[in-house]
């Protein structure tokens, strides 16, 4: 457990993770008042990645629920395993005779099989599925419920009761409390409004783009093999195509991918058809390459006027 | 401090940031676990517990702002400004006081605790004894900035400023003549800036007050109040405002279809047809057969005038019908104003922005001219009447100002013959159908539906009713 918010800072910073005083507060707060987390922002502002790094920093098993449309109770929570019952219970066929030899008449018989039925319903037989593997782990993990915006408005509900109470009820078997209290985080998309039940339980993170110094940390930390002057360059662009109106704003994780395929590539610094030919790591939709691009080769003339004027390689810049 | 966080929950409500009970009472556990020495930190730990809708938190910064960083930075600005003014560094400041302090010392016990904490330059006791006046005379409770004044004296009365004086001038008085020490001289003029700024630190708190009443006075929750407001008075920080909530609304209607397909997904059990396919089985039922529902597909054609009158509102139904046209492949929409132009394919390929403006800027029918809507009624009976079959809802949004041509309402009873339904939206006030040049009434004769549709809460409703259920 983290004993002070410079703690959850220097741990997060040792999992290569640059946490801001918000976030490490916040990771603070919901270890000790154990509450969940709801983490939101856009795509790519590394919502997943907290809760992984939460997760590494105490040393806790991670344990991922990915939410859909149609998630249901069977695929979150629990499931009998059929199978497997059927299975045994046609290779102890005949030692289902056996109990059953002594018996007189049908009654006798389903009275017999009903008193050794909880064979069948034991915890041997429930397929712990996320939610369930979280709240009866002998020793605390971190449960990730990522993009809860997809499930259903009907799931959400379940989850805040399972939120609330940490227990689970399994009709034929009981009541099963949680051994230990989960980290629980959860992260959103914005797809759909949360619910304000489920928000007035959680903590609530909104993680927004990093301004240029941090994604500069954050890219050295990530990406050390690059370049200084590659990593400024391609920061200060991103940077700037966040401000343009785009289908799907360029997230720290594209950032890292495009300086890792240009470092890759031996550059150095930006050169305009290299770019080109590499735009599609960080924008992803084709109206978007091309106002990408329009912007790109503003950004460069800006960047060539400012650069030491240099020989005759950069005549090429702007094709 | 519980206090002072409960007020604040108190005032973020007032400026429309739902803060429920039991997040004041994670807000109270949060400041306690972390304090309030790192502003950074209590400020985290109040935005988590305390706002969780992002668009809440512009106001949150603000309020934080102003509430917190209220009286203990006005009384030690107020300290800095008396250090300057006797132009001394923070140690020699440092210095002096120790000796103000040994001075009070010798003076006995006689003087007042308000007195000795502010010449010993103690702001945090200053500001609990300020905050405890304040709370004292009411000065939440002050509502207009004429009443600053009056509040100001009552603050000053309620810390004790008249006795505060009168200690003053006795110190003074028991100080040495002037003349002989350079030390007293000094001394003197500190009392003296001291009595000054504590009425700065008075009047300034007081006017941060009346701030932070405004903020409270001020538009609450903003989207609600656009809500309600006509298309046609709209500011462009609202229209960037509306274009949000149309979005909004969008990804709302898509959500509903889904959750609506998925219950209409499976019929009722089907008792004929699964006996008849278990025949084979000796009538044991192995497989089950349900009524299947036919999906019911919205189509739809959208007859949207562009003309100059109702630019704002056709801009938001353009916008709707491009989210539509994104979630149905069969919608289809057409502008007109004198002529009649189908924008589908442009919608289809063009991002919203694009396909918007290419819309309203004249490309796909002259926007300039005066509305006929007759004559875009026959031209459109002409050419596209075959987009209309029995399972289509007509949209028709426009004020039905004809200009007084010939209205050619037989049109719509074509439609109106073919089409499942058809709906006119119009987005000018009840009260105005008919009026002058407005054939309404006689166009809504053929009409299933005539909502009037000036604000987006309308909107809303006529949208619910268009999903199919």
């Amino acid at each position: 457990m983290f004993s002070s918010i410079e703690d959850v800072s220097d741990r997060f910073a040792e999992q290569k993770y640059i946490a801001s005083r918000r976030i490490a507060t916040v990771i603070y707060l919901a270890s000790r008042l154990m509450k969940p987390i709801l983490v939101e922002g856009a795509a790519g502002v590394g919502k997943t990645e907290l809760a992984k790094v939460l997760a590494a920093a105490l040393d806790y098993e991670l344990i991922r629920l990915q939410c859909y449309e149609g998630l249901d109770e069977s695929k979150a929570l629990y499931e009998w395993e059929y199978a497997k019952q059927l299975l045994y219970s046609q290779i102890l066929k005949d030692k289902i005779g056996e109990v059953l030899s002594g018996s007189r008449g049908l009654a006798e018989a389903v009275d017999q099989i009903a008193r050794e039925d909880n064979v069948f319903f034991s915890e041997r037989f429930i397929l712990p599925r996320p939610l369930l593997r979280a709240i009866t782990s002998e020793r605390p993990v971190v449960l990730l419920v990522d993009e809860i915006d997809k499930a259903d408005a009907e799931f959400e509900a379940f989850l805040l009761e399972l939120l609330s109470d940490f227990q689970v009820t399994v009709p034929e078997i009981g009541t099963l409390r949680a051994r230990s209290i989960p980290l629980v985080v959860l992260t959103s998309n914005n797809a759909r409004e949360m619910s304000d039940a489920l928000k007035r339980r959680c903590l609530h993170l909104y993680i927004d783009f990093p301004d240029h110094a941090q994604e500069l940390a954050i890219v050295k930390l990530k990406a050390p093999e690059a370049s200084h002057s590659l990593a400024e360059e391609v920061v200060t662009m991103v940077q700037s195509l966040r401000k343009i109106d785009l289908k799907k704003t360029p997230g720290i994780s594209e950032t890292i991918d495009w300086i890792k395929a240009l470092t890759l590539l031996n550059l150095d610094t930006l050169e305009h058809q290299l770019v080109n030919d590499t735009l599609d790591t960080i924008v992803k939709y084709e109206a978007d390459i091309r106002k990408a691009q329009e912007e790109l080769k503003n950004h460069l003339r800006d960047l060539r006027s400012r650069r030491p004027p240099a020989s005759g390689e950069d005549k090429d810049l702007l094709n | 401090m519980d206090d002072k966080l409960i007020e604040f929950a108190n005032l973020m409500r007032d400026n429309g940031v739902r803060v429920s009970t039991a997040e004041t009472l994670d807000a109270v556990a949060a400041a306690a676990l972390i304090g309030f020495r790192d502003r950074d930190s209590f400020r985290a730990a109040l935005r988590s517990t305390m706002v969780k809708r992002s668009r809440d938190l512009p106001a949150f910064e603000q309020l934080f702002e102003i509430y917190f960083s209220g009286l203990g930075e006005i009384i030690k600005q107020a300290g800095e400004a008396v250090r300057n003014e006797m132009a001394m560094t923070e140690r020699e400041f440092q210095e002096f006081i120790e000796q103000v302090e040994k001075f009070l010392k010798e003076q006995g016990n006689e003087l007042s605790d308000l007195a000795r904490r502010l010449l010993e330059n103690n702001s945090g006791e200053l500001q609990r004894m300020i905050a405890a006046a304040a709370r004292e005379i009411q000065l939440n409770r002050m509502e207009r900035s004429l009443e600053q004044n009056h509040f100001a004296q009552a603050l000053a009365r309620a810390l004790g400023l008249d006795r505060l004086q009168g200690e003053m001038r006795s110190l003074h008085d028991r100080l040495p003549p002037q003349e002989d020490d350079l030390a007293s001289a000094r001394m003197k003029e500190y009392f003296e800036r001291r009595m000054k700024a504590l009425d700065d630190i008075i009047r300034r708190y007081v006017r941060m007050q009346g701030e932070q009443r405004e903020v409270r006075a001020r538009a609450s929750s903003q989207l609600d109040q656009v809500g309600d407001k006509s298309f046609f008075f709209l500011s462009q920080e609202e229209l960037d405002r509306m274009n949000q909530a149309v979005t909004q609304l969008a990804q709302r209607l898509k959500s509903i279809v889904a959750v609506r397909r998925r219950h209409a997904r499976r019929g009722r059990f089907d008792i004929k047809r699964t006996l008849r396919h278990n025949l084979q089985n000796g009538g044991v039922p192995f497989d089950l057969h349900f009524d299947r529902r036919r999906k019911d597909k919205p189509q739809v054609v959208m007859l949207c005038d562009v003309s100059d009158s109702v630019r704002n509102a056709s801009r938001f139904m353009l916008q709707f019908v491009y989210s539509l046209q994104e979630l149905y492949s069969r919608v289809r929409s057409f502008v007109f104003v004198a002529e009649i132009g189908e924008v589908t394919p442009l919608f289809r390929d063009r991002d919203l922005k694009e396909a918007l403006d290419a819309a309203l800027s004249g490309d796909i029918i002259n926007v300039y001219s005066h509305s006929n809507f007759g004559s875009a009624f026959r031209a459109f009976a002409h050419e596209h009447l075959g987009a209309i079959n029995r399972r289509t809802t007509v949209i028709i949004l426009g004020d039905a100002r004809n200009n007084y041509n010939l209205p050619h309402d037989w049109c719509l009873r074509e439609i109106r013959q073919r089409a499942q339904r058809l709906i006119w939206l119009n987005p000018e006030s009840r009260g105005t159908w008919g009026f002058g040049d407005s054939e309404m009434e006689r166009y809504a004769v053929h009409c299933d539906t005539v909502e009037e549709c000036r604000n987006l809460n309308q909107l809303y409703r006529v949208i619910d009713r268009l999903v199919p259920r």
